[in-house]
């Protein structure tokens, strides 16, 4: 990644810097690893950085459309998915948060919950600008929460969606993590499991696989000694294969304004299975799916994420 | 009391531009091509939410996997998922048997609206093990002991190993398409000439067509392609003259090889689609009737021990279908006939203009005799669209019952045309349809 300029902005405090081109994941995740950047966990009262990052001009290639929605068991269709819009933003957005002022560990965020507002479609080969920024830093008991929001600009100057990620930081031991640290048992939303309407059978690549189509290569997704070397006893799913690979799965018209829900709890095992049970609404105008893991012996029924679509007229 | 047969009318349809094997849809699957073509339809005539009657769809190059390739690509629109589908095949002529069945169930007053469709990718055809591979694998996953499994896999010799592409030819004869209509292009003396001429107006009339916004409303652009690659709207006589015969080069019978790649259709993905309903139906739709189905045959020609050439049989079950709605050639307005190879056309017009050939094959008192050229294949057909073979009948019946429908309107008068298809193993399908007017 390079920056072409920095330029403040009269009417706010906010900055914004324009890259060059959307940053690639590995130089994101090898700055993420400097040493220097787990100087931030000492921080007491931390700060959001109040900037901007732009990349403008940039094209969805039908390629990595097609591989993505083949990926998701679709049709390679020419609105575009907008899993692919946000991993068209994702790199911009963890550059934004692998600066030096960031005040979290990039590899110990948790994603909690996305949400996807998209106004008008995207075709494959359309020329879009995307702007991403940090905010909305709030408490939270296991640490802090912000939220990552990405922007996707048409040439003339409409919003044409805008995706927005929930992190969290974790306030203190956050390397070591096991996923029920996550969340803590008798702390859990209560889970009882609906009747599932599919079996997902995910084999042990379905990470790589994604990271292939996503550009997305952090460690925890990719094998079972990467993840350990995170803390992770086993390789997880990308969340945004999950909730993309519903939303290909809920029949979507991709002509029509929509929002796409996400909320995550616990991992995705890799290799693994997942149940899943959708619900349409009646009218056709939203679908509701539930995925999790299947208890066994002791072990309850774990949710580990639940995905809405809704069309808005 | 059913009030039936009823009409089937034809309300429109969608088609995705169509590419030469292995360009702009190359890695993209017949289910993409069909679901495009599906959409473009939906989002067309506001079918989000509709649940039809019945998808009949196909493709010719299909994998094994594929088994429901019509209903899996329905699933990925946004049709009422309760839409039944099913799978239909029958070489090039795939789509336009896909119509008749669609349209004999709404005469017959089973469903009241359907889609016929289909679909094919060149570039992405499958790709087999050899037989005697496949036998050693099933052998060996049926073994009961490791003993047994290891006897059957060591009987694998490195020739097995070769993939198996799809067979261009036919299985009896050994010969391609092409060497076939080589032999009948010969047999009729089907001018080189005569053949380029026929590939030019081709070209001429589909850039024409494309030119006045004739398909701004059957074709939707998918993965950048707005027109149909094979296009060359600058084609010239000399230019298609200047290319070398590659088909009839190794037969004895043929002294003077005429076809091109140029007068032959090249290898193509695309897919088609045809809206289809009951009176009824269109009424509550607010959507337009183009045209009806009146009739259709098929028939299908000895071409395995040489009595006809393989191409021929719509040149036997058009005159089937004339005779059974009281008309002759000549009462057409319209003449879509497939332009498999340039030769397959004018060989079938030569037939019909032979009085040997009427009497001796057909049975009949005289010649059929001479079409009006000026009518034939107006805007352009499948030398200048290219060919994905389950795709072209509902292209060709979207754009007849576009033409019907917009002479019908501008004249005041009832229009009819013809759609005649040849397709591999010696078969043929045609079909009448008569205009409606607004």
């Amino acid at each position: 990644m390079s920056a072409v300029q920095s330029s403040g902005s009269p009417a706010s405090a906010e900055r914004i810097k324009d890259l060059t081109d959307v940053p690639s994941f590995p130089a994101v995740y090898a700055a993420a690893l400097d040493p220097r950047s787990a100087r931030r966990r000492a921080r007491k009262d931390p700060v959001l950085p109040r900037i901007a990052y732009r990349v403008r001009a940039v094209r969805i290639e039908a390629e990595r459309a097609r591989d993505f929605d083949h990926l998701m068991g679709g049709p390679a269709t020419d609105l575009v998915h907008p899993g692919v819009l946000h991993v068209l933003t994702f790199p911009v957005s963890l550059a934004l948060m692998a600066r030096q002022d960031f005040p979290f560990a990039l590899l110990g965020l948790v994603h909690l919950r996305n949400q996807v507002l998209q106004h008008r479609p995207v075709r494959v080969g359309d020329i879009v600008d995307v702007e991403c920024r940090v905010r909305d830093l709030q408490g939270h008991r296991k640490g802090r929460t912000f939220e990552a929001v990405s922007t996707i600009l048409g040439q003339d100057g409409e919003i044409i969606a805008t995706d927005v990620s929930t992190y969290l930081a974790k306030a203190a031991g956050g390397e070591g993590d096991t996923e029920d640290d996550a969340a803590p048992r008798q702390e859990r939303r209560p889970f009882e499991a609906p009747r599932p309407t599919g079996r997902w059978t995910l084999p042990a690549d379905t990470g790589r696989r994604y990271a292939a189509v996503s550009g997305d290569v952090n460690p925890i997704h990719l094998s079972a000694l990467s993840a350990k070397a995170f803390g992770f006893p086993r390789a997880i799913a990308h969340g945004m294969y999950t909730a993309s690979r519903v939303f290909t799965e809920s029949r979507v018209d991709l002509s029509r304004p929509l929002r796409w829900d996400v909320s995550f709890d616990a991992p995705v095992m890799l290799p693994g299975a997942v149940l899943v049970a959708y619900d349409d609404d009646r009218s056709g105008q939203s679908v509701h799916c539930v995925g999790w893991r299947s208890g066994s012996g002791q072990k309850s029924p774990r949710r580990c994420f639940e995905v809405d679509v809704t069309m808005l007229g | 009391m059913n009030d039936f047969p009823r009409d089937a009318l034809i309300l429109g349809g969608n088609r995705i531009p169509f590419a030469r094997s292995g360009g702009p849809y190359a890695g993209i699957s017949n289910q993409d091509l069909l679901t495009a073509a599906l959409d473009g339809l939906v989002a067309r005539y506001q079918l989000q939410g509709a649940k039809l009657g019945e998808i009949a769809g196909g493709a010719v190059l299909k994998l094994a996997g594929d088994l429901n390739l019509t209903r899996e690509s329905a699933l990925g629109t946004p049709l009422d998922p309760r839409t039944p589908a099913i799978d239909m095949s029958k070489a090039c002529a795939t789509s336009l048997e896909t119509v008749i069945h669609v349209s004999n169930r709404i005469q017959l007053g089973q469903i009241d609206s359907g889609i016929a469709c289909g679909v094919d990718s060149a570039s992405d055809s499958p790709i087999e093990v050899t037989p005697r591979l496949r036998r050693i694998l099933h052998r060996a996953f049926a073994a009961k002991t490791a003993m047994q499994r290891i006897k059957a896999l060591s009987s694998i010799r490195p020739a097995d190993l070769a993939p198996v592409p799809p067979r261009n030819g036919e299985p009896r004869t050994g010969l391609s398409m092409g060497e076939h209509q080589a032999l009948t292009a010969a047999q009729w003396g089907i001018t080189r000439q005569a053949q380029d001429e026929l590939a030019l107006a081709s070209h001429q009339h589909l850039a024409a067509a494309y030119d006045e916004g004739f398909f701004d409303d059957l074709v939707t652009g998918y993965r950048g392609l707005a027109r149909d690659q094979n296009l060359r709207s600058d084609s010239t006589l000399e230019k298609l003259g200047s290319l070398k015969p590659v088909y009839g080069v190794k037969s004895p019978q043929v002294t003077e090889p005429t076809m091109t790649a140029g007068n032959s259709t090249p290898l193509s993905d695309g897919a088609s689609s045809v809206l289809m309903g009951s009176e009824e139906w269109a009424v509550e739709r607010g959507l337009t009737p183009l045209a009806r189905v009146v009739d259709a045959r098929s028939a299908a020609v000895d071409f395995v021990h040489g009595d006809e050439g393989l191409l021929m049989a719509p040149a036997y079950a058009v005159p089937e279908l004339l005779d059974a709605n009281a008309l002759t050639l000549q009462d057409l307005d319209f003449y879509e006939i497939h332009e498999a190879f340039a030769s397959t056309v004018l060989s079938t017009l030569a037939a019909w203009e032979s009085e040997e050939f009427c009497r001796t094959k057909l049975g009949r008192g005289g010649a059929l005799g001479a079409i009006d050229r000026s009518k034939l294949n107006v805007v352009g057909s499948s030398l200048a669209a290219g060919h994905p073979f389950a795709a072209t009948g509902g292209r060709l019946v979207a754009t007849l019952s576009k033409l019907l429908h917009q002479r019908a309107t501008e004249t005041g008068l009832v229009q009819r045309g013809l759609i005649s298809v040849c397709a591999a193993a010696g078969q043929g399908t045609v079909v009448l349809l008569e205009s409606v007017a607004d």
